[in-house]
């Protein structure tokens, strides 16, 4: 009886010790793996490295690279194909810049409570500088503060921070670098209405979770450029929270009220390709202009078979080297400019030829 | 004597397994990374167990019934926008605190209501409510957070009391309170009597019905109280808050040995396995563990937990029918 219990505490213990062994194991052969190199085209590496020259002006003069220094990233989630290619792509700056990083994670895209607490457990450790994307605006402020208070640098990339409540929680953020979401929108929103020619049509637009900066964002660009343009109709705007299954239904829905509906903006390629399927199987997918955020892999795909029209590309490689480089930066004490802005791309079913092997 | 300490010991057995756990999780962590036992840590750990444990005593009296509440996380967004939303229209930092509390001790007391004078499940009653709940929040707020609050308020997340703060000091309350209702009052035992045989108490004179609309009042209130701190703390009341908290609580509860089936249940245990699930949380991310294996560890260790306290328990029973 006795043995039994002493059996069992015995093996949840093992199981703890090896699970915790094996994901750090595991951890540590993906930092040993170079990156994955897949064919680059010479097109696609000419449109790299002129991102990379745009973006390299704008953290000019350069830090001091090779310092080991260790860098913190807390990235939203690694349940989004798009989170799992920036981790790729910093843990490649790492190497390349000769600095330690450490990628985390949130559980999914919803659970802002979860990346607060992991963030706050990384202020704990001894890093330099932490490059944090949060889930939704305030939900990394207490952690924010936490780390100024260890004199952490924080790094914000892409969604950002709220930074009049960081200042009133007494913090501050110390460099920043996005994409411009409104232009993403809008450059989207701009190839439908060129497609849809003189004659334009009605358009609708399904966001991310309502209240989340690149889901407002994207949507306000959209929004402006449609409402702008003579002809088109913005009839729709509707959440699909980033998710697959909603979106598919939501765009089920939208198709429902509006046969005659000719381009759906998604504010991500996930719900992009979920509206293509469910127009596809509605079979009303025919002359139907669906446009995505991200670039991401199954987008690429996608564009080649026909099944998306197109997508707002940014490098992930240039952009998170961007990072490591201004958050070495501000670990060096340098100036940075208030904002850091990715150059974006637009990829269409036509252009998507000159992008192979883009990341 | 030593044999009533003996039995004394076999009651709290669950408990004690748990903590050694705890003590062995806490012992290895330490010694795999320099960062882990720090006070700054320690405070991390403590602050953000507070919202598990606040929620888990509420949750313990409704599991302890054979209950369920799945409305939590949604009554935490819902009294953390009844704040926000009163006090952003001039209402004072106190009367907009207890507004929103008591706007989730309503929604937990309709909550027992329904599942008492129609005698439906829980789970389902509980469901239906997270839905209307949720869809409330979203719809006062149009679904955009509301944030900005006067330090009055930010005071509840994230003052300073000495070396702690105050949502410690409230779990810590909310515990106490909760083990003295549970183990010293009628309320206590009717909980426990509910959920070992409700027909019999019934029988014996006790309004069963209306000790089931208290319990699942006392579960949106403790509910409605997360809702204040984390409103607080963020300095935001977002419609989205909570997401998923009732699995968090629920995973606590029966990780701390209250039984699903009812009629046992234990305050103690649900604070011991709020702090065990928050320094697994915390020291898998110290350790830099992606997130995939931290929801795998976390998974198993509350699978493996729950078969030891069942297969405990049964040995007890078996126990006693011998003796008998």
């Amino acid at each position: 009886m006795k043995m039994r219990k002493v059996g069992s505490l015995v093996l949840i213990l093992a199981l703890l010790v090896s699970l915790v062994g094996c994901g750090g194991s595991t951890q540590n052969s993906d930092n040993n793996q170079a990156a994955p190199t897949p064919q680059q085209s010479e097109a696609a590496n000419a449109k790299m490295q002129e991102m990379e020259d745009i973006l390299m002006a704008q953290l000019q003069p350069l830090p001091e690279t090779n310092t080991g220094d260790k860098i913190g990233i807390l990235v939203i989630t690694l349940t989004n194909p798009f989170w799992v290619g920036m981790k790729e792509a910093y843990e490649a700056a790492g190497q390349e810049l000769g600095v330690e990083v450490e990628v985390m994670a949130a559980p999914t895209e919803n659970d802002s409570k979860s990346q607060l607490e992991t963030l706050q457990a990384m202020t704990a450790k001894d890093y330099k500088a932490l490059i944090i994307s949060p889930i939704e605006p305030f939900n990394l402020v207490p952690g924010i503060v936490q780390a100024n208070n260890k004199g952490i640098k924080v790094v914000n990339l892409g969604p950002g921070v709220d930074t009049a409540a960081v200042a009133n929680a007494g913090g501050k953020i110390d460099g920043r670098i996005c994409v411009d979401f409104e232009e993403q929108g809008k450059l989207a929103a701009e190839y439908i209405i060129e497609k849809m020619g003189s004659e334009g049509g009605k358009v609708a637009i399904i966001q991310g979770i309502p209240g989340a900066g690149q889901s407002e964002g994207r949507t306000q660009g959209a929004k402006k450029a449609f409402e702008s343009a003579p002809n088109v109709e913005l009839v729709s705007i509707q959440p699909a929270n980033w998710d697959r299954n909603t979106a598919y239904n939501t765009a089920t829905n939208l198709i429902q009220a509006h046969p005659d509906l000719k381009g759906i903006f998604c504010c991500n390629d996930v719900m992009a390709l979920a509206a293509a399927d469910a127009l596809e199987a509605a079979g009303q997918r025919e002359g139907k202009i669906i446009f995505g955020v991200d670039f991401i892999g199954e987008a690429a795909e996608a564009m080649k078979s026909g099944k998306l029209d197109g997508s707002i590309a940014y490098s992930s490689t240039v952009y998170a080297k961007a990072a490591v480089l201004l958050a070495l930066k501000t670990i060096q004490e340098q100036e940075v400019p208030e904002t850091v802005f990715s150059p974006l791309a637009v990829v269409t079913k036509e252009n998507i030829d000159q992008y192979e092997g883009w990341k | 004597m030593i044999h009533r300490l003996w039995t004394k010991t076999q009651d709290y057995a669950s408990q004690v397994l748990l903590g050694l756990i705890l003590v062995a999780a806490i012992i290895y962590l330490s010694m795999v990374s320099e960062h882990f036992l720090t006070w700054f840590n320690i405070r991390n750990i403590l602050d953000q167990s507070t919202l598990l444990v606040i929620m888990g005593v509420g949750m313990t009296f409704v599991i302890c019934t054979a209950g369920i509440d799945l409305s939590v996380g949604a009554v935490v967004a819902l009294s953390g926008i009844c704040m926000a939303t009163a006090m952003h229209s001039g209402l004072a930092v106190g009367p907009a605190i207890l507004l929103g509390l008591l706007a989730g001790t309503i929604i937990g007391l309709l909550n027992g209501l329904i599942i008492s004078a129609f005698n439906i499940n829980p789970f389902i009653v509980t469901l239906g409510t997270m839905s209307v709940t949720r869809g409330i929040a979203l719809i006062m707020t149009g679904g955009i957070p509301i944030y900005g609050f006067s330090t009055a308020f930010t005071w509840w997340g994230s003052g300073h009391i000495g070396p702690i703060n105050p949502p410690m000091l409230l779990a810590l309350g909310i515990a106490l309170a909760g083990a003295v209702v549970l183990n010293y009052t009628k309320l206590g035992s009717y909980a426990l009597a509910l959920g070992g045989n409700e027909e019999a108490l019934h029988r014996s004179g006790v309004a069963t019905k209306k000790n089931k609309v208290i319990i699942y009042g006392i579960c949106g209130f403790t509910a409605a109280l997360a809702g204040l701190v984390v409103t607080a703390r963020l300095n935001t009341a977002e419609p989205l808050a909570g997401y998923m908290f009732e699995l968090d609580a629920i995973a606590a509860v029966v990780l701390g040995g209250t039984d699903m089936k009812g009629g046992r249940g234990s305050i103690s245990g649900t604070v011991i396995a709020c702090l065990l699930l928050g320094v697994l949380r915390n020291g898998l991310t110290i350790m830099s563990i992606p997130s995939y294996y931290q929801q795998l560890a976390i998974g198993l260790i509350i699978l493996i937990a729950v078969i030891i306290s069942e297969l405990r328990f049964r040995n007890t029973l078996n126990r006693l029918q011998e003796a008998n």
